[in-house]
C-alpha cells in the first residue's frame, strides 16, 4: 500500500513537473522577445508561488490520503483476520480430532492383532504343556508319534480358529517342528513337519539345559546345528477348513517357507515379540515366541512360535485413508516401515534374505517426506511418548498435516503416522480465504482510490477556493491602501491649500498696503500690481485644488437654501462683461421666460459653475460672442404660447410673492420635492475643443490643447470642478457638436424648485401699453436675442446696429409724424429698407406710441470730438421719446456728465439682459403714467437713481431686495448700499469663498483705481468689499488711508438706523472671552443681547420670559447688556428674543441639547425662534448635525463679522416679514 | 518721544505680531469693535480671555497630572480655549489647541502634555506681546495721539 501511495506521489510530481516544462515550451518561439522574456518572468514568477502553494496543499493531501489508506487497510485485515483465523481453528480442531481418529482406529486393529496373537500364543503354550505332560514319559516312538499327533491335533484347531495367523511353529526340544502355515496369497494351508526318524528320544541336551541354564547358549547352538544339519522338512497341503490333509507331503528344505520359532527367541523364557521378515510373503510379519515348560518348570520342551501377517494392518489404513487420500504408516521404533496404507513394498527385495525397509527409503515419496521431516523434527531417535502433530507442512508441492502418535507395546514400541493432505481439510477454506483477502484487497484498493480521488478533487475546489479568497482578501487589501492614500492626497492637497492660503492671504493683503502707499513710484507700482496680479491666480488655483479635494474626498456638502437662479446668473454675466470689453466679445445671457425663479439648491456652486464655463468661454474667444442659454424641462410641460403671458407676470411679480413663501414655509417644506430639470447651454466663438478631447477636457489637469497652458494659462482644473459639481448636483455635462467655430457646453442640473405653481401675477404689463423700443446696439447677438423677446411679449421694436441707422430710424419715426424736421449734417439719406418701412408703417398704427430708445454708447464715435455733436442731434428727440443710454464699464466720467447734464437720466450698464429691460420698461410706463399726472420735474432727480441702479437691484441678494421692487422710492443710499453688497455677493461667491473678503476686493483693484475720484460707479464699486463696516455706523477719526474713509462715509446709514436695530438676541456662550466680543458685535450692529453662560439658562431664559430680568441681574457680564429700552413690552410680545446665537459645547447642557429642548418646547405654539450654531468645529458635518438638532443657521468661531449679520438679517426678516 | 513716531512703532509692532503669526484678522474685527462707549473692549476681552485661559490650562495641567486621564473633559477644555483664542485673534495659540485636540482624540498622553506646555507658552507670549503693544497704545493715548488704523485685512 505504502509503495502505491509513493508511487502515486511521485507520479503526481512527475507530471506536475512535466506540465511546467510543457507549458513553458509552449511558449511560441516566434513571438518577440521581449514579450517572451516578459512572459516567461511571469510564468516563473507564477509557478513558484504555484509550487509553494501547491506543497502545502499536497502535504496535507498526502496525509488525509495516508489516512485513509491506513484507516481501509486495517479494516481489510481485521475483517480478513477474523473471518479467516476463527474458521481455521475451529477446522483445525476438527481436523486434528478426525486425524486422532483415523490413526487410533489402525493401532487399535494392530493392538488386537498383537493381543490375539500373543493370546493364541500363550493358548498353544498352555494346550501343549497341557498334551506334554498327560504324555509322560516317552519312552517309545509311537509315544512320541502319538502325543505329535495330538499336538497336531490341537495346534490346528487353535490354527483354525484364527484366520488371520500367519502360522504356529512349535518346536520341540528333541529338534522335532510342526508348524501350520496359511499363504495368504494363493488361501493354502499347509501343514509343515520334519522327519521324525532323525530325532531319537533320549536327549541329553535336554537335561545339560534342565541343569544348567546359564549354558543355554552352548545348547542353543546345539539345536541350531541339530535343525541345520539333519533335518528334513515336508510340507502337506490341507484343506484350511477341515484340516484334512489333501496332497502328498513334499520334502522342502528346512526353514524354507516359514520361520519357525527356536529357542534362540526365547532366551530367558518369557514371551518375546519381534516382526520377522518371511521370504514368502512381502509384508512384515508379527511373531510372538513363548517357551512350554516341562511339569517341573524346570526345562524348555517345546518353544511355540506364531506369526501373524501386518497385512490387514495395511488394509485396513488403505481402507481408512482413501477418502482423504492421505498417507499412514506405522513403523518400529527404530523407524521400520511396519504397514503403510499405500502399496509401496514393506521390504527391500534388493538384499537376501530381504529386510524391511526404513521409512526414510519407502518408495512412497509422501511417506518417504514425512518420515524425512519427523526426523528432521525430532532427531533420530524418537522419544517415546511424543507425539507429533504438525499442520502445514510443505511435502513436495502439497501442504499436509503430520500427525504421530507412539504405541508402547512391551518390546515392540511401535509408531504411527498419519499424514493428510491440508487440502482435504482446509482446501476450500484456504481457497475462499484467499480469495476473500483479494477481494477485500482489491476492494479497499478501490476504495482507497476512490476516496484519494474524492479528496483530490475537494481539497482542490477547497484549495482554489482559498486562493481566490487569499487573492481577494489581497485585492480587498490593495484596493483599502489605494483608497487611504488617495484619501491622504486628497487631504493632503486640502491642508496644503489651506494652509498656502494664510500666507497668501497675508501677502495679497501686504500688497494692498504696499500699492495704497502713495510714495511708489510707477514702476513700483506696475511691479506690485503684477505681483498682486500673480498672487490672486495663484490663490485662485489653490482655491480650485481644495474644490477639487473637497469634492474627491466626499466632503463637499451641497448648501440647500433657496436662491434666485435668474439673478446669480445676471449677476454674473455683469461681471463678465466687465472682462469681455477689452475682447469685444459680448455676453449674452438668454434664459427662457419658463425658468423658475427660485431653486433650492448652493447658488454659490451653482454660480461658480457658470463662472468657470463663462471665464473659459471667455478665455478661448477673441471675438465674437458668448451666450449662456438656460431652459426649463418641464416633465409634464404645458402649452407655451398659453402660459407664455402668464409666465411673463410670474418672473416679474416672483418678488411679491416672495414674501408669501415665506409665510408657507412649513408648508412648502412638505412640497419641495419636486425636482426641475434646468438646461444650460455654454455658447462661445472660440477655437473650439476637438472632438477627440469632448470627454478628457472634463478630466483634472487636462486642456484641449497643450498649447493653450502657455497661450491663455490656467491648470484645467476648472472644467474638472464644474462636472464634479454639476454630478454632484445630479446632471451631467458635455461638449455638444455645434454649428460655426466655437464650443457648446451642454449641461442640465436638478434643483428644487422652490417657487410654488400658483403664482401671482401683480406685475406692470409691459405689453399693450404702446411701447415702440428701438434698441440701437452694437452687439448683433445680444440685440437680436433681446429684439426677439420683446416682440414675443407684445413690445414692438426696431433694431438698429449703428449710428447711420439709427438716425435714419428716428427720421423716418419722428419725420413723418411730425413732418417737420431740421436737416443736421449726420443724417445721411439712406434707402429705406422695405421692412423698415413696413415696420414704420405699423408704428403708425399704435395708439399714444411710448418710445424708448436704447442707445448704446458705443455707437457714438467716441474717439473724436464728434459724440457731443451727434448727443446733440439725438437731444432733438429727448422730449418725443425716451432715451436709454447703454453705457459701457469703461465710459469716461465727463461722457457721463455730459448725459446728466442733457437730462438722460436712465442709464444702464452693458449688458443689457431682460430683467433690466423690464425694470427700464416699468420705469418708462411708469413715469408716463406720472407725466400724465403732471408732477412735478423734481421726481426726476429721484426716478434717476432708480435707473442707474435698476440693475442693482436685479441681481441683488435676494434678502435684501425684496422691498427694492415694490418700493422704488426709498433712499438712493439704500440702493447703492443693496449694489454693493450684491457686487460682494457676486464677486464672493465666484472666488467660491465667502470669509475672505480681501481677495475679492482685489481682482477689481486696477480699475476701481483708474477711476476712484471721478467716477461714483466705479466708487462703489470699490466699496463693495467692505459694505458691512457701514454699519458700524461709528463716524471715527480719520484713521489715515482714503480706502477706510469712502468705507466709513459711505457705510454710515443713510437714515441713522443700524442694521439689527431693535432685535433682541439671545446670546448662549460659556466662554467669557467669545461671550464679550460677540456681545459688543451685536451691540454694534443694534441689537439688545442677554447673554447667559450655559444651555440650561438659554432654555430657562426663553421658556420663562418672566424670568428674563433674573436672569440678566444674575449674569455679571450683562450689566451693559441690558440696554433694550423696555423689557416690559419684550415679555408681553411673545417671543421676546428674535434670535438665539448658540454656542454648540457649554457646560451642563449643550447647544443641542438646549436646541432640542427649545424646539420640543416650540411644538404645538407655531412659534419657530431661529437659532443660530456657534461653534469652534468648521467640519460640514457639524453643521449637519446642527441643522439635524433644529438650528436654523451655523457660524463658525472666530465670529465673522459681516457674516453674523448676514446671517441674522437673513433669519430675522424671514420671521418679521 | 513723538506722537508719530510712536504711531509708526505701533503700527510696526502690530505687523509684526500679524506676520509672526501671533495675531490674525479677528483681532482687526475687535479693533473694530472698539469705540467711545467702549473704549477698553480690547484690552477688556483680551483680560478677560488671559483670565479664562489661565483657569482653564490649571485645570488641564490638573487633569493631565491624573492618573487615569479623561480626556473627554481635556477636550472639552481644549475646545474652550480654542474658541476663546480664536476670538481674540491668538492665532498661534489656537493652531495649538488644535494639535492638542488631535492628541486628545489619540488620547495620548506625552503628547499632550507637550502640547500643553506648548499652549502655555504661546499663552505667555501672546500676553507679553500685547501686554507691549497696550502699553504702546496707552503711551500714544497720553501722549495726545490716536491709534492708527490697521488696515491689514486678513
Amino acid at each position: 500500500m505504502a509503495t502505491t501511495k509513493f508511487r502515486h506521489v511521485f507520479g503526481r510530481l512527475w507530471g506536475f513537473a512535466t506540465s511546467c516544462k510543457k507549458s513553458s515550451s509552449s511558449n511560441p518561439i516566434g513571438t518577440r522577445i521581449l514579450q517572451r522574456d516578459v512572459e516567461k518572468e511571469e510564468f516563473q514568477f507564477a509557478s513558484t508561488l504555484c509550487l509553494s502553494s501547491y506543497y502545502s496543499v499536497f502535504v496535507v493531501r498526502l496525509a488525509i490520503m495516508v489516512m485513509l489508506a491506513i484507516l481501509i487497510g486495517l479494516l481489510t485485515i481485521l475483517t480478513w483476520h477474523f473471518t479467516k483465523i476463527y474458521t481455521t481453528k475451529s477446522l483445525n480442531s476438527l481436523a486434528y480430532d478426525l486425524r486422532y481418529e483415523l490413526l487410533q482406529r489402525p493401532i487399535l486393529r494392530m493392538w488386537n492383532i498383537l493381543n490375539s496373537t500373543s493370546e493364541i500364543t500363550i493358548a498353544q503354550v498352555k494346550l501343549s504343556q497341557y498334551v506334554i505332560r498327560s504324555h509322560g514319559n516317552l519312552t517309545t516312538q509311537e509315544d512320541q508319534v502319538e502325543m505329535y499327533e495330538a499336538m497336531r491335533a490341537v495346534t490346528w484347531a487353535l490354527f483354525a480358529s484364527r484366520k488371520a495367523l500367519n502360522s504356529i511353529t512349535v518346536k520341540y526340544n528333541n529338534g522335532f517342528v510342526q508348524a501350520f502355515h496359511r499363504d495368504i496369497k494363493d488361501n493354502n494351508t499347509f501343514y509343515i513337519y520334519s522327519d521324525l526318524d532323525n530325532y531319537s528320544i533320549g536327549a541329553s541336551g535336554y537335561n545339560n539345559s534342565e541343569l544348567n541354564y546359564s549354558s543355554l547358549s552352548s545348547q542353543e547352538s546345539s539345536w541350531n546345528d541339530n535343525d541345520n544339519k539333519s533335518t528334513v522338512w515336508y510340507r502337506q497341503p490341507l484343506d484350511p477348513v477341515t484340516g484334512e490333509r489333501i496332497g502328498k507331503p513334499m520334502q522342502i528344505a528346512p526353514e524354507d517357507s516359514i520361520h519357525i520359532a527356536g529357542l534362540s527367541q526365547v532366551p530367558d523364557g518369557v514371551a518375546s515379540w519381534r516382526v520377522a521378515v518371511s521370504k514368502f510373503t512381502d509384508s512384515p510379519l508379527l511373531s510372538a515366541a513363548l517357551p512350554v515348560w516341562d511339569s517341573s518348570n524346570k526345562s524348555i520342551v517345546a518353544v511355540v512360535g506364531v506369526t501373524t501377517a501386518l497385512y490387514s494392518v495395511g488394509q485396513l489404513m488403505k481402507e481408512l485413508v482413501e477418502l482423504h487420500s492421505g498417507h499412514m504408516y506405522l513403523t518400529s521404533l527404530e523407524g521400520y516401515l511396519l504397514a503403510t496404507s499405500t502399496d509401496a513394498p514393506l521390504l527391500d527385495n534388493s538384499t537376501q534374505p530381504p529386510k524391511l525397509k526404513m521409512a526414510v527409503d519407502c518408495e512412497n515419496e509422501v511417506i518417504r517426506l514425512g518420515a524425512e521431516y519427523l526426523r528432521r523434527s525430532s532427531g533420530n531417535k524418537f522419544p517415546p511418548s511424543h507425539e507429533v502433530h504438525v499442520a502445514n507442512v510443505r511435502l513436495g508441492h502439497d501442504r499436509y498435516y503430520i500427525d504421530s502418535f507412539f504405541l508402547n507395546l512391551k518390546r515392540l514400541p511401535l509408531v504411527g503416522v498419519i499424514i493428510i493432505p491440508r487440502k482435504h481439510i482446509l482446501g476450500q477454506v484456504d481457497e475462499r480465504a484467499f480469495k476473500t483477502l483479494v477481494i477485500l484487497i482489491s476492494a479497499s484498493m478501490c476504495i482507497i482510490v476512490i476516496g484519494w480521488v474524492c479528496i483530490l478533487i475537494l481539497t482542490n475546489g477547497v484549495s482554489k477556493e482559498m486562493k481566490l479568497r487569499a487573492e481577494l482578501i489581497s485585492q480587498l487589501e490593495a484596493r483599502r491602501k489605494a483608497e487611504a492614500s488617495s484619501n491622504y492626497k486628497s487631504q493632503f492637497l486640502a491642508n496644503m491649500s489651506h494652509e498656502l492660503r494664510t500666507p497668501m492671504a497675508a501677502i495679497i493683503g501686504l500688497l494692498d498696503i504696499l500699492m495704497s502707499d502713495d510714495c511708489l513710484t510707477n514702476e513700483q507700482c506696475a511691479t506690485v500690481t503684477q505681483i498682486r496680479k500673480c498672487s490672486t491666480a495663484l490663490l485662485r488655483l489653490l482655491n480650485n485644488i481644495l474644490d477639487i479635494s473637497k469634492v474627491e474626498s466626499g466632503k463637499l456638502v451641497l448648501e440647500d437654501a433657496e436662491f434666485d437662479l435668474g439673478r446669480e446668473l445676471e449677476g454674473l454675466v455683469d461681471m463678465f462683461s466687465v472682462q469681455c470689453i477689452n475682447h469685444s466679445v459680448e455676453t449674452v445671457l438668454d434664459l427662457s421666460d419658463d425658468m423658475p425663479k427660485l431653486v433650492r439648491g448652493d447658488s454659490a456652486r451653482v454660480v461658480q459653475i457658470f463662472a468657470n464655463l463663462i471665464n473659459n468661454s471667455i478665455k478661448f474667444t477673441p471675438s465674437g460672442h458668448v451666450i449662456l442659454r438656460g431652459w426649463f424641462e418641464n416633465p409634464n410641460p404645458c402649452s407655451d404660447s398659453a402660459n407664455f403671458l402668464m409666465e411673463e407676470k410670474k418672473l416679474q411679480c416672483a418678488q411679491k410673492t416672495r414674501a408669501k413663501q415665506y409665510e408657507n414655509h412649513a408648508k412648502r417644506t412638505s412640497e419641495r420635492d419636486k425636482k426641475a430639470v434646468l438646461w444650460f447651454e455654454v455658447d462661445d466663438t472660440g477655437c473650439g475643443i476637438d472632438p477627440s478631447k469632448w470627454d478628457s477636457v472634463f478630466e483634472s489637469f487636462e486642456q484641449a490643447d497643450p498649447s493653450t497652458t502657455r497661450l491663455h494659462g490656467g491648470t484645467g482644473l476648472g472644467l474638472c470642478i464644474v462636472r464634479s459639481l454639476v454630478n454632484k448636483m445630479g446632471g451631467e455635462i458635455k461638449v455638444v457638436k455645434k454649428e460655426g467655430p466655437g464650443t457648446l457646453m451642454q449641461l442640465y442640473l436638478r434643483l428644487d424648485t422652490a417657487g410654488d405653481d400658483t403664482e401671482q401675477h401683480c406685475l406692470v404689463d409691459i405689453a399693450n401699453n404702446g411701447l415702440v423700443v428701438l434698441l440701437a446696439l452694437h452687439g448683433n447677438i445680444g440685440r437680436s436675442i433681446t429684439s426677439k423677446w420683446l416682440q414675443q411679449n407684445g413690445v414692438f421694436t426696431m433694431e438698429a446696429s449703428e449710428w447711420n441707422g439709427l438716425t435714419q430710424i428716428l427720421r423716418e419715426l419722428f419725420h413723418t409724424r411730425s413732418s417737420s424736421g431740421t436737416n443736421n449734417g449726420f443724417d445721411v439719406h439712406y434707402p429705406i429698407p422695405e421692412s423698415l418701412k413696413s415696420r414704420l408703417l405699423s408704428i403708425q398704427e399704435i395708439r399714444h406710441p411710448v418710445f424708448v430708445i436704447a442707445v448704446d454708447i458705443g455707437l457714438l464715435d467716441l474717439s473724436t470730438d464728434i459724440w457731443k455733436e451727434q448727443l446733440n442731434f439725438l437731444h432733438r428727440y429727448l422730449g418725443l421719446a425716451k432715451f436709454i443710454w447703454v453705457l459701457n464699464h469703461d465710459t469716461s466720467n465727463t461722457i457721463k456728465l455730459e448725459l446728466r447734464r442733457k437730462g438722460y437720466m436712465m442709464t444702464v450698464s452693458k449688458p443689457l439682459y431682460k430683467a433690466k429691460i423690464v425694470h427700464i420698461l416699468e420705469e418708462v410706463i411708469k413715469e408716463r403714467n406720472h407725466e400724465m399726472q403732471k408732477k412735478n420735474m423734481d421726481e426726476l432727480h429721484v426716478h434717476e437713481s432708480d435707473y442707474t441702479h435698476c440693475d442693482a437691484a436685479s441681481s441683488d441678494d435676494s434678502d435684501i431686495s425684496e422691498s427694492a421692487p415694490c418700493n422704488p422710492v426709498s433712499s438712493t443710499e439704500k440702493f447703492e448700499q443693496f449694489d454693493l453688497l450684491s457686487r460682494y455677493r457676486i464677486n464672493n461667491c465666484l472666488i467660491g469663498l465667502t470669509d475672505e473678503h480681501s481677495e475679492v476686493k482685489t481682482p477689481r483693484k486696477e480699475d476701481s483705481y483708474q477711476n476712484n475720484h471721478n467716477s461714483p460707479k466705479s466708487l462703489s464699486a470699490e466699496q463693495a468689499y467692505f459694505p458691512r463696516e457701514a454699519h458700524q455706523g461709528e463716524d471715527s477719526e480719520s484713521r489715515g488711508k482714503e480706502e477706510h474713509r469712502i468705507i466709513r462715509g459711505l457705510g454710515r446709514p443713510a437714515n441713522g438706523k443700524k442694521s439689527l436695530e431693535g432685535l433682541r438676541i439671545l446670546l448662549a456662550e460659556d466662554t467669557p472671552v467669545i461671550q464679550r466680543v460677540a456681545t459688543i458685535m451685536l451691540e454694534k450692529m443694534g441689537a439688545s443681547v442677554v447673554a447667559v453662560g450655559d444651555g440650561q439658562q438659554a432654555v430657562d431664559a426663553l421658556n420663562d420670559m418672566l424670568g428674563v430680568e433674573d436672569f440678566r441681574r444674575d449674569s455679571n457680564l450683562n450689566e451693559r447688556n441690558t440696554r433694550s429700552s423696555s423689557p416690559q413690552t419684550e415679555i408681553l410680545s411673545f417671543p421676546s428674543y428674535d434670535l438665539v446665537l448658540m454656542d454648540c459645547q457649554m457646560p451642563k447642557m449643550d447647544g443641542y441639547e438646549a436646541t432640542k429642548a427649545i424646539r420640543k418646547s416650540e411644538v404645538g405654539s407655531g412659534v419657530h425662534i431661529p437659532i443660530v450654531a456657534l461653534t469652534a468645529h468648521a467640519m460640514s458635518c457639524d453643521e449637519a448635525k446642527c441643522l439635524e438638532v433644529g438650528m436654523d443657521a451655523y457660524l463658525t468661531k472666530p465670529i465673522d463679522f459681516k457674516l453674523m449679520e448676514s446671517t441674522i438679517l437673513s433669519l430675522t426678516r424671514k420671521t418679521t416679514s | 518721544m513723538e506722537v508719530g513716531q510712536m504711531q509708526r512703532q505701533w503700527l510696526d509692532y502690530t505687523r509684526s505680531l500679524f506676520i509672526e503669526g501671533f495675531l490674525d484678522g479677528q483681532f482687526l474685527q475687535l479693533e473694530q469693535l472698539q469705540d467711545d462707549n467702549n473704549p477698553d473692549f480690547v484690552v477688556e476681552v483680551v483680560s478677560l480671555f488671559f483670565q479664562d485661559s489661565h483657569k482653564l490650562l490649571n485645570d488641564l495641567t490638573i487633569a493631565l497630572d491624573q492618573k487615569s486621564v479623561d480626556f473627554k473633559k481635556i477636550d472639552a477644555h481644549v475646545h474652550q480655549l480654542k474658541g476663546s483664542s480664536s476670538s481674540i485673534g491668538a492665532q498661534r495659540v489656537k493652531n495649538c489647541c488644535i494639535a492638542f485636540r488631535n492628541f486628545c482624540e489619540e488620547q495620548n498622553t506625552d503628547a499632550c502634555l507637550k502640547c500643553l506646555h506648548q499652549v502655555k507658552q504661546e499663552c505667555c507670549l501672546v500676553k507679553n506681546k500685547l501686554e507691549t503693544l497696550f502699553r504702546l497704545e496707552q503711551q500714544i493715548m497720553a501722549a495726545g495721539g490716536s491709534i492708527p488704523m490697521m488696515e491689514l485685512s486678513f
